[in-house]
């Protein structure tokens, strides 16, 4: 490798930084719509939260992952601020230790911009990974929160939800949930967010049923934003994420992608072309 | 670290610590190796003493300790826990018959969980859903068929070994690429969650830290 292509190979992250910190300041395009790509996840996540009654008691199962959660986190708001807004009882649980500190902060936030934290149910970080969960869908002891409640979830556990919010990422996500603790409590309405990663594992539950609804790409959350909250205020000081640097982004992963692919295929065609001539 | 602590000394001293620590982290990405190193160990540290937290705030105490001290003649559960607990931690000085209960309770505990789980919550319903049905019309026919195929041929590009024929080669090479191809599938995903996260600390510098661009 010459000394000018070493040079270029080591500024080209900062090239990347710079491009995508470019990509972030400057105006959207109106033609790029995140949105209007996918709105059929929005549409069952609606649907779902329209046939709950009045003050319904939602259990969300809150396990991100520090390195996916920024892509959903923007939609995770935007729900729980959709929920709060329908009048609903949260309980929040954790089965990692990471979902567990991403909840603390969540439940910070929440508790700063005003929302009322009776309505706010922390169960803490529970150990046991899936025998945790499969306790807590027979038994939930809750003494923080209201006495009913408290009876409620002590009686039936998980049971006593009326809606499942599995926010995955991490190792205990929505098919946990699905495998362990949904068959105990006679499958409630489940709404699961998830990295995009997520999406080829989660997808078959969705079609079989066994998921309600399923916001697993950028795309969904976006459109589910723009149906639930116009107005961007359930998503915080949250900025979505970029449509124009998130095109910039892709273009410089398949130049990669296509140089590398160059790289292998130019000598082989060169070869190709000698042994012709020869 | 979302600016929702604007104005207050601990949210602003906050914001430029992880303002330093990202700059840190992506400083990395030039070859700025030692500071990178530092905020890796800051990042293990961190995390450690974060885990010994959550243990003794969240499990040891409220779960082992005051239920334990509140009725500790009728909580037998909890003092055989503790008994295993003992056993594991003493592997190091116990002979490995004794040490080797703790284990496997906890191995086979654990099996069992996620294998009837998968049974149960993965398996049967994902058979019942995509198993051809008459009624299922020709498209469910098809992509049954299809679904089943593209398993069989992942499944002989793990033959090894042994003499083959042409046509198994050639089903073989063929589910070879389609494994490769679910690969670079899968890599893309992930390629998508860790640009967005490269955009969320770029928006977070940018926004939160020097305040463009809001």
């Amino acid at each position: 490798m010459s000394e000018r292509l070493r040079l270029l190979a080591r500024a080209a992250p900062l090239g990347l930084v710079l491009l995508l910190g470019l990509g972030w300041l400057l105006p959207e395009p109106g033609g790029l719509s995140l949105g209007s790509a996918d709105g059929d996840a929005a549409a069952r996540v609606e649907t779902t939260l329209d046939a709950l009654g009045d003050a319904p008691i939602v259990a969300v199962g809150f396990d991100p992952d520090v390195g996916t959660y920024p892509e959903i986190r923007p939609t995770v708001r935007v729900l729980l601020a959709d929920l709060v807004a329908r009048g609903a009882q949260l309980v929040f649980v954790s089965l990692t230790p990471e979902g567990r500190a991403l909840l603390v902060a969540e439940l910070g936030r929440l508790e700063a911009e005003g929302t009322d934290v009776a309505t706010l149910v922390d169960l803490g970080y529970v150990a046991g990974s899936e025998a945790a969960l499969v306790s807590l869908s027979r038994s939930v002891q809750a003494p923080g929160a209201p006495e009913a409640l408290q009876a409620q979830l002590s009686a039936f556990g998980l049971g006593a939800a009326d809606l499942i919010v599995v926010v995955g990422g991490n190792d205990l996500g929505p098919r946990t949930w699905v495998e362990q603790a949904l068959p105990r409590i006679d499958q409630p309405p489940t709404v699961a967010i998830a990295p995009t990663i997520l999406l080829p594992e989660l997808v078959p539950y969705v079609e079989s049923g066994q998921i309600d609804a399923l916001i697993a790409t950028p795309m969904a959350g976006a459109s589910y934003r723009a149906a639930a909250d116009p107005g961007g205020e359930g998503a915080g000081a949250d900025r979505p994420p970029d449509r124009l640097t998130l095109l910039l982004g892709m273009l410089v992963a398949l130049a990669v992608v296509g140089q590398a692919l160059g790289a292998r295929l130019v000598p082989a065609i060169r070869l190709l072309g000698r042994g012709e001539r020869g | 670290m979302t600016g929702l602590f604007d104005g207050l000394p601990a949210g602003a001293a906050a914001t430029w610590v992880a303002a330093l620590a990202t700059i840190v982290v992506l400083g990395g990405l030039l070859g700025e190796r030692r500071a990178f190193g530092w905020s890796q160990h800051l990042l293990a540290g961190l995390a450690t003493g974060f885990l010994a937290l959550l243990a003794i705030r969240e499990v040891i105490v409220p779960r082992l300790l005051e239920p334990l001290i509140a009725d500790p003649g009728n909580r037998v559960d909890l003092w055989l826990g503790l008994g295993l607990m003992g056993l594991a931690a003493g592997a190091p000085w116990l002979p490995r018959s004794v040490t080797a209960l703790p284990v496997s309770i906890a191995l086979g505990s654990l099996a069992a969980f996620a294998l009837g789980g998968a049974i149960v919550g993965t398996l049967l319903p994902q058979l019942a859903t995509t198993i051809a049905r008459p009624s299922g019309g020709l498209m469910s026919t098809t992509v049954a068929i299809a679904s089943a195929g593209v398993t069989a041929l992942v499944l002989t590009s793990f033959l090894h070994g042994g003499p083959r024929g042409r046509l198994l080669g050639a089903a073989t090479s063929a589910g070879r690429w389609l494994l490769v191809a679910g690969l670079g599938g899968w890599l893309g995903y992930l390629l998508l969650s860790r640009l967005i996260l490269l955009m969320d600390r770029i928006g977070f510098l940018l926004g939160d830290w020097l305040g463009i661009g809001l």
